[in-house]
């Protein structure tokens, strides 16, 4: 059983430039701008990255051939103040179609005086991706998964203290 | 990255612990057990183990005389390190597209003038079915 739901999250807050529609705008529109280009799960890296905007629409990634990847589904929809999709993809990467083992991105923004925008966001019930041994296992195992999220960790600790 | 998250990441920091950690991937063991399947001794094993349970890696159980190590079951730990690096990098880097994006504000109406310009009207037919909408750009909005 997982211990308190609060374990189960991962929370990241933000502020930014400008107002909530444009926050809202660049996180959902384009975010193959600002995505970490490494975390892609197709073979090819994504070109674009699209956000169908309305409730179930689609969120995937694309890249320079076509070839579509899914990462989830929009479950909440209310531009520009909240977005929430689930997401599918294990620490492998890979894409689990099952919504029961998905876990829920909400992403909220909040105007912060006249021309800043608060983003918050939260991801929980991370519990359902952890199955078990064998899903660590792959995640550590996998290709060069944990040992690339090591050594990336190693340098942004070293290069900044975000709270 | 809090300090919790931080313990984790040390104690697989070192090869040997995290060939400790990837061997109770495949189930529960004991010292003994883990030491003949390791090039090390068993108290080096031992003290390896107390640093993945410090971190709260492995927890451990008696069973009769021995005690049998296990990866903490429920992973969240891990899970966790995983999604806060992910997350970290990814707000970062949507904060600084923000920024690039336009520094006076724009705002409203129109999608602001950003970096994806290159992708702006290409796919824009709004038909409805079709799988490769490009519907949430732009003109999306009016």
């Amino acid at each position: 059983m997982a211990k308190t739901a609060e374990e189960t999250v991962v929370r990241k807050s933000v502020r930014v430039q400008g107002s909530m529609e444009r926050a809202f705008s660049i996180f959902v529109e384009q975010m193959e701008t600002w995505w970490p280009p490494d975390h892609h799960i197709g073979k090819e890296a994504f070109q674009s990255i699209f956000v169908e905007p309305r409730v179930g629409g689609r969120w995937y990634e694309r890249d320079a051939k076509g070839n579509e990847c899914s990462w989830g589904h929009v479950l909440a929809w209310e531009p520009p103040q909240r977005v929430t999709f689930s997401w599918h993809l294990g620490p492998d990467w890979k894409f689990n179609p099952d919504l029961a083992k998905a876990s829920e991105v909400e992403i909220r923004f909040t105007s912060h005086g006249p021309s800043s925008t608060l983003v918050e966001l939260a991801h929980s019930k991370l519990e359902r991706h952890g199955e078990g041994y064998e899903q660590l296992y792959t995640m550590l195992d996998g290709p060069d998964a944990w040992s690339r999220t090591l050594a990336e960790f190693a340098s942004v600790a070293d290069g900044s203290a975000k709270a | 990255m809090d300090a919790y998250l931080q313990a984790g990441f040390e104690a697989l920091g070192d090869a040997t612990r995290m060939a400790i950690f990837q061997k109770l991937a495949n189930g529960p063991m004991a010292v003994n057990e883990l030491a003949g399947l390791l090039p090390v001794s068993r108290p080096a094993v031992s003290q390896h183990l107390r640093v993945l349970k410090h971190a709260g890696l492995v927890s451990d159980s008696k069973a009769g005389t021995r005690r049998i190590y296990q990866l903490n079951p429920e992973g969240m730990r891990l899970l966790r390190l995983h999604f806060d690096q992910v997350w970290d990098q990814a707000m970062s880097g949507f904060q600084a597209a923000v920024a690039r994006a336009s520094p006076q504000e724009t705002s409203v109406g129109r999608a602001s003038a950003a970096t994806a310009s290159s992708q702006s009207s290409k796919t824009k037919s709004p038909k409805k079915g079709e799988q490769h909408g490009k519907d949430s750009r732009r003109n999306r909005r009016s």
